[in-house]
């Protein structure tokens, strides 16, 4: 008599097909699917364009800043790229609603530019420091890691010899 | 419309090539077909054994060069008019595959594409959305 109460508790439960595609499916928060970029949180890298095995990422050099690119459509979900980000600027989302006409094949890309700062020392162009990235290297943000953030490589050094870093 | 086209609009006939692929996608292609949670047969189409029954192609793979000249042949075979859906990224870009030397893809360098369904392998439900797609251009098709 057990398959009476499986009967019973099947009817119960109704059906395990899933509603696709008249509804949404659910999908695990971990599911690796369509990548996302954060430009706020970007160091410029380039960690994540070497280590991407499908070459789907691009970074181009451009007078306004970094200009990063993503061909989805090469993108094989490995999540490498979040791996060693190590601000996690890039992360992998779990939305797979990817398929697209073959009209739209070069157009399942995603754009964004790391904007230069202005050094507050010389006034040259430098990539900006992240919030994230002063997280990371600092336990406490204090005046002085504040004050060498809108820095360039050349002004810090002499600020630090100097000590002038107030 | 006679009878006939007017049923095959809601029945296409599906039909696989495997293009040289790793089985990934193959086996997300069987889970599609097999499991009940998934369930293709739901939107009216069908799996066939044979080129000449097909009307929506599935291809898989990132088309190698030893086997380009069997895939295009199977596709010939296959009566007009027909919608060709490309799964994973393999047929559409060569994914890991990408400028490797024994790759001849992707495959709309040989054949029309229609339909592209993205991802490595694409989870069962992203083939579901594909293949409704063709449906739909099928049935604008016949
Ligand atoms: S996204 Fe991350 S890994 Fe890529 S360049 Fe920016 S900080 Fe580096
Ligand atoms: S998930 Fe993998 S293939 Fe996709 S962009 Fe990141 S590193 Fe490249
Ligand atoms: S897209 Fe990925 S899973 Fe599919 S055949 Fe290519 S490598 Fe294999």
């Amino acid at each position: 008599m057990a398959f009476l109460s499986i009967l019973m508790k099947n009817l119960l439960k109704g059906p395990s097909t899933e509603p696709l595609p008249t509804a949404d499916s659910p999908t695990p928060a971990a599911y690796r699917g369509k990548v996302t970029f954060d430009e706020t949180a970007c160091v410029g890298c380039k960690m994540c364009e070497h280590v991407c095995p499908g070459g789907a990422i691009r970074f181009e050099e451009r007078p306004e800043g970094l200009r990063f690119m993503i061909w989805h459509n090469t993108c094989v979900n490995c999540g490498l790229c979040s791996h060693y980000c190590l601000t996690k600027a890039i992360k992998l989302s779990n939305d797979w609603h990817l398929s697209h006409l073959q009209a739209d094949k070069y157009r399942l890309t995603d754009q964004a530019l790391v904007a230069y700062a202005a050094c507050s020392g010389c006034g040259t162009k430098m990539l900006p420091t992240a919030d994230a990235l002063m997280r990371l290297a600092y336990k406490k943000v204090s005046p002085r890691s504040e004050h060498l953030r809108h820095l360039c490589p050349d002004c810090r050094r002499s600020a630090s010899v100097s000590g002038d870093i107030q | 419309m006679n009878f006939l086209s007017r049923m095959s609009k809601k029945s296409p006939w599906l039909y696989r090539i495997n293009a040289g692929s790793c089985n990934g996608c193959d086996v997300e292609l069987a889970t599609t077909a097999c499991i009940p949670r998934y369930d293709v047969e739901r939107l009216g189409c069908q799996y066939c054994g044979s080129p000449k029954h097909a009307d929506i192609v599935l291809v898989t793979g990132p088309l190698t060069a030893r086997v380009k000249d069997k895939v295009l042949r199977v596709y010939e075979e296959i009566p007009d008019p027909k919608v060709t859906v490309a799964i994973g990224v393999c047929p559409i870009s060569g994914g890991v595959f990408r400028e490797s030397y024994s790759i001849v893809g992707p495959i709309d360098r040989y054949l029309p594409v229609d339909v592209n369904v993205p991802g490595c392998p694409p989870r069962p439900q992203a083939i579901i959305e594909g293949i409704a797609k063709a449906i739909e251009i099928w049935a604008g098709r016949i």
